[in-house]
């Protein structure tokens, strides 16, 4: 009996207690009957990294530069003559069983019923718990300076399986736009449905599976070298370990705990601290304006 | 088969930096003094009443310093009563707990110093009891804050507490060694804090430094032998990148060269004392910084 079985028949004999529904998030509905689940599988075999599905997140939902809702990983694989490009696409896995909501201390981010894992920002602080709970670095602090002033900043942001269009009927923009055909959205628990057919009928994978958060983004034909966290790390082209470290020098952020290899550790430590300091009389003049406002309207 | 080389991938920042580190070595030293504190009030030792509420200040004060790393460190600094406020307040998130600890625990602090001040016995002993549970918890609560990430492998550890808890003893015994020196400067000659009793206090810290160590070696050993995350957290990590302050700032500066001077023949010199005190309140921030900042480095490059 697989995992998704099993909790289908624990619900329906009525054990909820064995379910970690703790946190504000329903019990997990993978397989239960009566419940939707929508999810989302990449077939690999068919992605061909044109990135069309990075743009239409970014254009949908005006995210800007230096943070990604999704984005697709690559890599190089083999030796000449005998070699191939892998690429796969990356969002939130909006899982069953999401560590981020029940480590989030304001109730900012919770788990809808039919699946999602959507973040509130008007209770977001801004804490970047749930970033840290994040094994699948799916989540990202909104930097302070976006094209629509409108939107908001500071707060933490992630992927939501585009639920404002889902919601309509329609699928959401990185299905939408994906020319491979490579990304399938939909309801897993309808058997009718074309996902539910293919987890069905294809050998699919999760990432890191073992964490036991029942990841809802499903991998077809997913390779190891370039799903493993360390070899993510170890296997890096020194291009890649150079753009990295110039992304962190330029882009302080806001206290963040970066180190740039290749640096003192220490350096970046004490760096850290002075960023820190240096922002502190921008924030009071933001909480200042926000006093202000509240006052004297 | 040749492995195959990332060629592109998205930046992550590590979420959690310095003012972290700071705010967890600050909550423990805080909690370790009051420890101490507590040994003539609450555990009713009397040569340690002179002290008591010199190390409790120093446990408020520094405990004071929290809330201006903690509220800046937000994204939004004035939604900070946010994590008190009921329908908000999330009961299993390990940083809402930590935040009714934060706020009740100087208050029970500070309930305590005044009954000690005025030498109420009974209720600076109540209070007290409150006071050292809350201590702890709170230190307990910024060991399990990250410990309760199953995907950060360094810190998803249960030994995270324990290591916590030891840091905060040691590091506040050494903190406070070193106020009372500086105290005694000022203080007429018959209320300066002897220094047989700052000797005692010194070997409390030397038993408390031989647990550290045994503890630090256990998570050492999980790392060493543990799965692909934690053997690449041991790795590229502990062993490379936070070599500094895991090895040289915590282990040898922090832990082993104050092990030896105060198991050494001239362990009650004052020199020797203060000197091991210094390097074990600095050498233990050495653990915050590679728990905190070392535990999400691999992460970033997923």
């Amino acid at each position: 009996m697989n995992r998704v079985r099993f909790m289908a028949e624990t619900h329906n004999n009525e054990s909820k207690h064995h379910h970690r529904d703790y946190g504000i998030q329903t019990p997990g509905t993978k397989g239960v009957p009566g419940t939707k689940r929508y999810a989302m599988a990449i077939d690999l075999r068919k992605c061909i990294g044109c990135m069309s599905c990075v743009v239409a997140c970014k254009a949908e939902f005006g995210t800007p530069l230096g943070v990604w809702r999704t984005w697709v990983k690559t890599a190089d694989k083999g030796a000449y003559p005998n070699t191939t490009r892998v690429f796969m696409p990356r969002l939130c896995n909006h899982c069953d069983y999401p560590i981020c909501v029940r480590n989030c201390p304001t109730q900012a981010t919770y788990k809808h019923e039919d699946g999602f894992v959507l973040q509130r920002y008007n209770r977001c602080i801004g804490c970047r718990t749930c970033i840290v709970a994040c094994p699948y670095n799916a989540r990202h602090l909104v930097p302070e300076k976006r094209t629509d002033g409108n939107l908001p900043t500071l707060v933490v942001d992630k992927c939501t399986f585009c639920i404002h269009r889902v919601k309509k009927g329609l699928l959401p923009s990185c299905v939408q736009t994906c020319v491979g055909g490579a990304r399938i959205f939909g309801d897993m628990n309808d058997p009718e449905s074309e996902i539910a057919k293919l987890l069905a009928k294809e050998k699919v994978t999760v990432l890191k599976p073992s964490l036991g958060t029942e990841p809802a983004v499903f991998y077809i034909g997913g390779d190891f070298e370039i799903m493993s966290e360390n070899k993510s790390y170890s296997n890096r082209t020194t291009q890649l370990k150079e753009e990295f470290n110039t992304f962190k020098r330029q882009h302080p952020g806001d206290a963040f705990g970066d180190i740039v290899e290749g640096e003192s550790t220490m350096y970046w430590v004490k760096k850290n601290m002075v960023d820190f300091v240096a922002e502190i009389p921008h924030k009071a003049s933001g909480v200042g304006k926000i006093i202000k406002k509240l006052i004297f309207g | 088969m040749d492995e195959s080389v990332i060629i592109s991938n998205a930046f992550h920042h590590a979420p959690w930096g310095t003012p972290i580190t700071i705010y967890f070595w600050l909550v423990g030293a805080s909690a370790g003094s009051f420890v101490i504190s507590s040994f003539g009030w609450v555990f009713g030792i009397k040569r340690y009443k002179p002290l008591a509420l010199t190390a409790s200040v120093m446990a408020i004060f520094l405990l004071m310093i929290v809330p201006v790393l903690l509220i800046w460190d937000l994204g939004q600094p004035w939604r900070f009563f946010y994590l008190m406020l009921p329908g908000y307040w999330h009961s299993t998130a390990p940083m809402a707990w930590g935040s009714i600890l934060i706020l009740s625990y100087p208050v029970s602090m500070m309930v305590y110093s005044v009954f000690v001040i005025k030498g109420n016995v009974t209720w600076a002993r109540i209070t007290g009891i409150l006071a050292i549970v809350l201590a702890l918890s709170t230190h307990w609560y910024t060991g399990v804050v990250m410990e309760l990430n199953p995907g950060r492998f360094i810190n998803h550890t249960a030994l995270a507490p324990l290591l916590f808890l030891t840091g905060a003893f040691i590091s506040g015994i050494g903190g406070l060694l070193l106020v009372l020196w500086v105290q005694n400067f000022f203080r007429a000659a018959e209320k300066r804090i002897s220094w047989t009793l700052m000797s005692e206090m010194a070997q409390y810290m030397m038993y408390g430094i031989v647990f550290d160590i045994f503890l630090l070696w256990l998570e050492f050993m999980q790392t060493l032998y543990g799965n692909e995350g934690e053997y690449m957290g041991h790795d590229v990590v502990l062993m490379n990148l936070f070599s500094f302050p895991y090895i040289w700032l915590e282990a040898v500066i922090g832990l082993f060269i104050p092990l030896l001077l105060l198991v050494s023949p001239i362990k009650h010199n004052k020199v020797v004392i203060l000197a091991a005190s210094a390097m074990v309140a600095f050498g233990v921030y050495g653990m915050r910084i590679w728990w905190v900042m070392g535990g999400q480095f691999i992460q970033t490059f997923y």
